[in-house]
């Protein structure tokens, strides 16, 4: 009889209310959002390779970065904390940066990254960074390729209608060979065009900041070496924050202007994003740890990524426990079945 | 709480209500959302395209020679008429001719790179699988021969690959869609009622 | 005709555009100058289209008060206002162009995607089966890059985070790299397809 019951409530349980599990997936992910606790953030190498390269750029004149965001407010989520740390990082190190979308929904998106990244940065647009705006879809290709011969003369103007060739950012950049790194923000394929034509035609190195569904699919791009690194999905996004603050955002009297990257440095180092100011816990081979607190505020959209981590963690668990659960209930009834047919 | 945020927040709940069932409430959120993407890009594209491309040129410059472009893109207004609606085939041919250029630029990205990659001294085991994989997907895909006997083990070793890969895509597939909604979460809980600090 | 000349634009664009690629003569450079400029002037007319499109499908639902016709009312409505409001108030920070993509484009395009995370879990739940050995192998290569990607993952093993990447460094690349390959192929044989005037599907129909 007690058998019987177990059944039933296997059987019940898969058939079981969608509503249900949608309730159990919004707990899931409100909980850790609510509650934030610490949890240590792994720098991997795509991620790291993306940052050393713009790194290496930094006080030249010469060299500059360009930022294609091609996604819309549906993605905002995982690229965006990536676009922000990103202009951060350049704003710190004085690299040159420019921006740039091919699609209308993303033109505000572009200007809210650079107003939140660029708080408490003296930067000014045309001199630190420049936003070349929104270029319909349709001239993506020929602004991709016209970029490899002359950017000012592919694109003219940028978003404020200034002609670009008068402005102070382009002394010394012209084309890809100056400026030497495009990273595209998509949920789509599109980092593809920038590696068929930009990668193969004029030889610039590209990077991709990408939603996760994308990942898989562009690893083969990373072994190649037609990506220089790939910031994947809000993991990639909360790696660079932690970057950033540990490397470029450092301040002491031996580095006045962020410190270079080191891989010893960042092993040792946690970023507690529970504490209000920019917080280093520093733990040393015998295992102690050393807090060192800054004055700087970490701010909450410096740490966005970051904090979403946490409740990304525990919807993984609910999912594999789903998948689990699932499973064993379909086995359960399906051995009954087969009990009650044999 | 400001009203902007009142707003936002009000749609965003209206979308989310379509968990429970189709409702109203949904239905409107998503014929606003549909006319008001629209609608935003027709002065953005006016402003920033036509005024630089079309008008400029014309009518500021006086290069003369952009009407005829000018006038290829307005056929496109064709595509909808029963009797005229070939004339749009002239604005998308004209775009349509950089095939040309995708064709050697695709083989050497997609192609020749990918395929000397696979290629590189297969001295550790690593190097070794990937090959392997490769090679057997790609007879797993070729279907003029039957897949039996000793061939048919040789795809089915590439069935197995795709498998891990397929898992590989959905565990990043999930890690995505869960972290949309935690963007989501995020302005409901933080931006509208100020509980995230 | 109507077929004809549009086919023989492309044929002969395309086989100037195969020589733009591999000569970089004066001649090829001011050939690739003025379809660049061309293509500028034409580019504005497709959101035309869209235009067109949206409104004939929802004026028909008015026209003929079908199911649901009042929300076709809205479409046409917010269609209207975002884009007459860009015009008159333009499109600066703080105008109510700005406002409506801020607080009603921008908040639900982003809900519509994040309902996917509900639905992926039900599926989880409900539909992903280890009904064989191939599925048990995606299930579990699946459960280890998931675990791979949080730090919870390093938490329960620090073997968790190496495998994960392995797994996507190894099987998976050569899974995504045999398929990029196939891809590839497809695109360029579509290429010359159209090139070649065997491909005409994006002409659309008619004579």
């Amino acid at each position: 009889m007690e058998k019987k019951k177990k059944m039933t409530t296997w059987n019940r349980m898969q058939h079981l209310d969608r509503r249900y599990i949608y309730i159990v997936v919004a707990v899931a992910i409100i909980i850790p959002l609510l509650i934030p606790f610490n949890t240590p953030t792994y720098v991997t190498e795509p991620t790291a390779n993306i940052y050393k390269k713009i790194d290496s750029f930094a006080d030249r004149e010469d060299k500059a970065i360009l930022m294609s965001f091609n996604h819309d407010a549906s993605t905002m989520p995982e690229l965006f904390p990536m676009e922000v740390s990103i202009l951060r990082h350049c704003f710190e190190r004085n690299v040159k940066v420019f921006t740039l979308c091919f699609l209308p929904q993303a033109a505000p998106l572009v200007d809210y990254a650079i107003n939140t990244a660029k708080e408490g940065y003296d930067v000014t647009s045309g001199v630190d960074y420049l936003n070349f705006g929104y270029r319909p879809y349709a001239l993506q290709l020929p602004i991709i390729l016209g970029m490899g011969e002359d950017i000012s003369e592919a694109l003219e103007t940028d978003s404020e209608g200034r002609k670009i060739d008068n402005l102070k950012i382009m002394e010394n950049i012209r084309n890809y060979d100056d400026m030497n790194l495009v990273i595209d923000f998509s949920g789509s394929a599109s980092i593809q065009t920038w590696i068929i034509y930009a990668r193969a035609k004029f030889g610039a190195n590209i990077a991709a900041g990408i939603t996760a569904v994308m990942v898989a699919d562009n690893y083969p791009y990373l072994q190649t070496g037609q990506l220089v690194g790939m910031l994947r999905g809000l993991k990639g996004a909360a790696e660079y924050e932690k970057l950033v603050d540990v490397f470029a955002a450092y301040k002491d009297e031996e580095y006045p202007n962020g410190r270079p990257y080191s891989q010893e440095i960042l092993k040792e180092i946690n970023v507690p994003i529970t504490a209000k100011n920019v917080t280093y816990d520093i733990t040393d081979d015998e295992g102690n740890v050393e807090r060192v607190v800054t004055d700087r505020e970490l701010q909450y959209d410096f740490k966005k990524a970051r904090i979403g981590m946490n409740a990304q963690s525990v919807a993984h668990i609910m999912i594999i426990f789903f998948i689990l659960v699932g499973n064993i209930g379909y086995f359960i009834t399906r051995k009954n079945k087969q009990n009650k047919l044999g | 709480m400001t009203l902007n945020n009142f707003v936002a927040a009000f749609l965003t709940l209206c979308i989310f209500s379509f968990l429970y069932k189709e409702n109203p409430f949904y239905r409107f959120g998503e014929h606003l959302l549909v006319g008001v993407s629209m609608g935003y890009a027709i002065p953005l594209i006016f402003d920033t395209v036509f005024i630089p491309y079309v008008y400029r040129p014309i009518f500021l410059d006086h290069n003369y020679i952009i009407i005829i472009p000018s006038i290829l893109g307005f056929l496109y207004v064709f595509r909808y008429t029963k009797n005229l609606s070939w004339l749009a085939r002239y604005p998308i041919v004209f775009g349509m001719g950089i095939v040309g250029m995708s064709v050697p630029m695709s083989m050497h990205s997609q192609v020749l790179v990918q395929m000397r990659t696979a290629m590189l001294p297969l001295d550790n085991i690593n190097t070794i699988l990937i090959f392997i994989g490769t090679v057997t997907i790609l007879l797993y895909f070729y279907f003029s021969k039957a897949h039996k006997g000793l061939y048919g083990k040789i795809t089915n070793i590439g069935v197995w690959f795709m498998m891990i890969g397929f898992g590989a895509s959905f565990g990043y597939t999930v890690m995505a869609r869960i972290s949309l909604l935690i963007g989501r979460i995020q302005f409901l809980l933080g931006d509208f009622l100020g509980l995230i600090q | 005709m109507k077929r004809q000349i549009p086919l023989l634009i492309v044929m002969i664009l395309g086989f100037l555009f195969v020589i733009h690629t591999f000569v970089p003569h004066k001649i090829s450079a001011d050939f690739y100058d003025w379809w660049q400029e061309w293509s500028k002037a034409i580019s504005p007319f497709a959101v035309v289209l869209g235009v067109i499109s949206l409104g004939m499908v929802h004026g028909t639902k008015i026209s003929r008060k079908a199911p649901n016709w009042q929300y076709s009312v809205v479409t046409l409505f917010a269609l209207v206002f975002t884009a007459a409001s860009g015009f008159i108030w333009g499109r600066q920070d703080g105008t109510p162009y700005m406002w409506l993509f801020e607080n009603v484009q921008m908040p639900m395009s982003a809900t519509m995607f994040s309902l996917l995370a509900f639905y992926i879990a039900s599926a989880a739940y409900k539909a992903f089966r280890a009904r064989s050995a191939e599925a048990t192998v995606l299930l579990i290569a699946a459960i280890i890059v998931m675990l791979g990607q949080v730090p919870l993952g390093m938490s329960i093993s620090r073997w968790i985070p190496d495998i994960s990447t392995w797994i996507l460094n190894v099987p998976n690349m050569a899974a995504k790299r045999a398929i990029m390959l196939g891809v590839g192929l497809g695109m360029v044989a579509t290429s010359l397809k159209i090139l070649l005037g065997i491909e005409r599907s994006y002409l659309g129909g008619g004579d």
